[in-house]
């Protein structure tokens, strides 16, 4: 029976809709919200990168700055990375594999995810930067340089680009539970990454690789960074404001924002029926349909950014400018749609890790534990907090978007010039809990 | 500091109290006990390349008892994405098959041979 490789993902069921009630109250929510802070919050720019927060106390500044804090993450990383290849490459073919749930849960959901609460996470444990500074140690180099600088131009489009890949894999390929596909995917993944690893030094890592780009966005809603060396603490909107602003930031969130509200969508009735009446090949409609989600959200957002008029800044680099206050809406989306699946399938996952061949064996001796479903059991509260996640993410846009406009638009266009952009994230979020509530 | 470790604590309880909980019910999830809701009828033909329904949506009750009533021309598997998966094989004619979902959520009925979702369980 387990020699059959399903079509269908991971993962069995999938979340209820939530009420029309409660879609209805979180659109309004976000709503009123939005508008309020458009007229009652400051007029001044109130985040400032180079100055917000206060250091962290002196012993988890040590702790987080030491040799061996620092190893110790680069070898678990290291370890759990040798971990899947090895149930990737000697492991079998059906989806009690963990390197399924490893490579589709818990490192698109889960190290996003861990990073709004502790800083950072692929960047402290990928095997790429990892294998790199091995590399460069034995030859006696610097892990940092490589043999050219690192094109400006080129910005986080790479990132983007392989982000894409991700996604196109996730929600398009029929082959996506294949474990030769997840093997090759990975197999490219590593490779480049070395390869450019070895040409530009970390700064690939930090700007090209899609997930440490992906993870360090979702790291700016937590409370720590690190400026000139010392831990900070401050609020994640203050360090939200610290998002560096590099080409292609708008294109990378644009991807990561469309291709969850796609994910969502292809399950309601509407796009299933619509798919399997229409002539044209379900993967064809599936690569369009991942498509304009992705290329809808960059438009929309775009032209809410630069529907304004401008002094300072030039109009074409605004949604560049602007792009952090979407970083809040995706992790409240992200939260929205993989957050009982995450929970759920991670548990799975670390349960079928302790047999990595396939051959009913109990390495780490978590192979008789049992999954909870507690959440998709209480269901209300389920629903609760999908809807607070994403309004709570509409909110914290809103005024990342409107401090930003107060430090970049003319000042006697800093209301009106914010309009078109708000309108943009409620059409957003409206969007997404009517996926919630119809898909 | 002190609110930080006061909020870290709350957090922690709260998160134990989360997994306690979820140990209870994992007990209880496992299975249906048996249901008096009368059971939902989902008739289903196969015809050719074409099954009906075709992507429709199906309110049933947790353990509600499901009966799909499957006409066929040809043999064929229907899988049903519930958690864990379960598959009903079917010959060519008419067959009935029973089934329940212990869980709340929605379930993918289809068939791997046409690549299409005949029906999705609303579960609740």
């Amino acid at each position: 029976m387990d020699s059959i490789v399903e079509a269908h993902g991971i993962g069995g069921q999938q979340d209820l809709p939530i009420s029309l009630e409660l879609a209805i109250s979180g659109a309004v929510a976000a709503l009123v919200v939005s508008f309020t802070v458009l007229a009652v919050a400051w007029r001044e720019p109130r985040y400032d990168a180079a100055t917000s927060g206060r250091p962290a106390p002196a012993w988890l500044q040590r702790l987080v700055t030491s040799t061996a804090f620092r190893a110790t993450l680069r070898v678990v990383g290291f370890a759990v990375f040798a971990y899947t290849a090895m149930a990737a490459v000697l492991g079998r073919n059906v989806l009690t594999n963990p390197a399924f749930g490893i490579f589709y849960v818990l490192l698109w959901v889960g190290v996003p995810l861990l990073s709004v609460l502790v800083g950072p996470v692929w960047k402290a444990i990928s095997p790429a930067r990892s294998i790199n500074w091995v590399f460069a140690k034995l030859s006696g180099s610097d892990p940092d340089r490589g043999v050219f600088e690192y094109p400006e131009r080129l910005g986080l489009w790479p990132a983007a680009i392989g982000l894409y890949a991700f996604v196109w894999m996730e929600l398009v390929y029929p082959h996506q539970t294949d474990l030769a596909s997840v093997r090759f995917w990975c197999a490219a993944y590593v490779a480049l990454m070395l390869i450019g690893g070895a040409l530009f030094g970390n700064t690939f890592y930090e700007r090209a690789d899609p997930f440490e780009v992906f993870s360090s966005l979702t790291a700016k809603l937590s409370v720590w960074s690190v400026r000139d060396g010392r831990l900070i603490v401050r609020s994640p909107l203050a360090n939200l404001d610290s998002v560096e602003v590099r080409p292609g930031l708008v294109i990378v969130l644009g991807v990561l924002f469309g291709s969850t509200a796609y994910d969502s969508f292809r399950e309601s009735t509407h796009w299933v029926k619509f798919v399997q009446r229409s002539d044209i090949s379900g993967t064809t409609l599936a690569n369009l349909g991942l498509l304009a989600f992705c290329v809808g959200a960059i438009v929309v957002f775009s032209v809410g950014c630069m529907l304004t008029p401008v002094e300072k800044v030039a109009r074409r680099e605004l949604p560049d400018q602007f792009a952090h206050s979407i970083v809040p809406i995706i992790v409240g989306y992200f939260i929205a749609h993989y957050f009982r699946y995450g929970f759920e399938v991670g548990q799975q996952t670390l349960i079928y890790a302790s047999d990595p061949l396939g051959k009913g064996q109990n390495w780490l001796g978590t192979g008789n534990l049992t999954v909870s479903y507690w959440f998709t059991f209480h269901t209300q509260l389920l629903a609760a907090i999908k809807v607070g996640a994403v309004v709570l993410g509409h909110v914290l846009g809103v005024v990342a978007a409107h401090d930003r406009a107060v430090k970049l638009l003319p000042r006697r266009h800093q209301l009106t010039g914010q309009l078109a952009l708000l309108v943009a994230m409620i059409v957003f979020t409206a969007g997404g809990l009517y996926l919630l509530f119809a898909g | 500091m002190r609110r930080f470790l006061a909020t870290a604590s709350v957090t922690a309880l709260a998160l134990t109290g989360l997994g306690a909980c979820g140990d209870d019910d994992g007990g209880s999830s496992d299975g249906c006990k048996k249901s008096d809701e009368p059971a939902k009828v989902i008739k289903v033909r196969f015809a050719g390349d074409k099954v009906t329904p075709n992507g429709d949506r199906v309110a049933v009750e947790t353990c509600q008892t499901i009966e799909f009533i499957v006409a066929a021309d040809a043999a064929g598997e229907i899988h049903i994405h519930s958690d864990p998966e379960q598959e009903l094989a079917y010959k060519e004619g008419e067959h009935s098959f029973k089934i329940q979902i212990d869980k709340p959520g929605v379930v993918t009925v289809e068939s791997h041979d046409l690549d299409q979702t005949i029906v999705q369980l609303e579960v609740d």
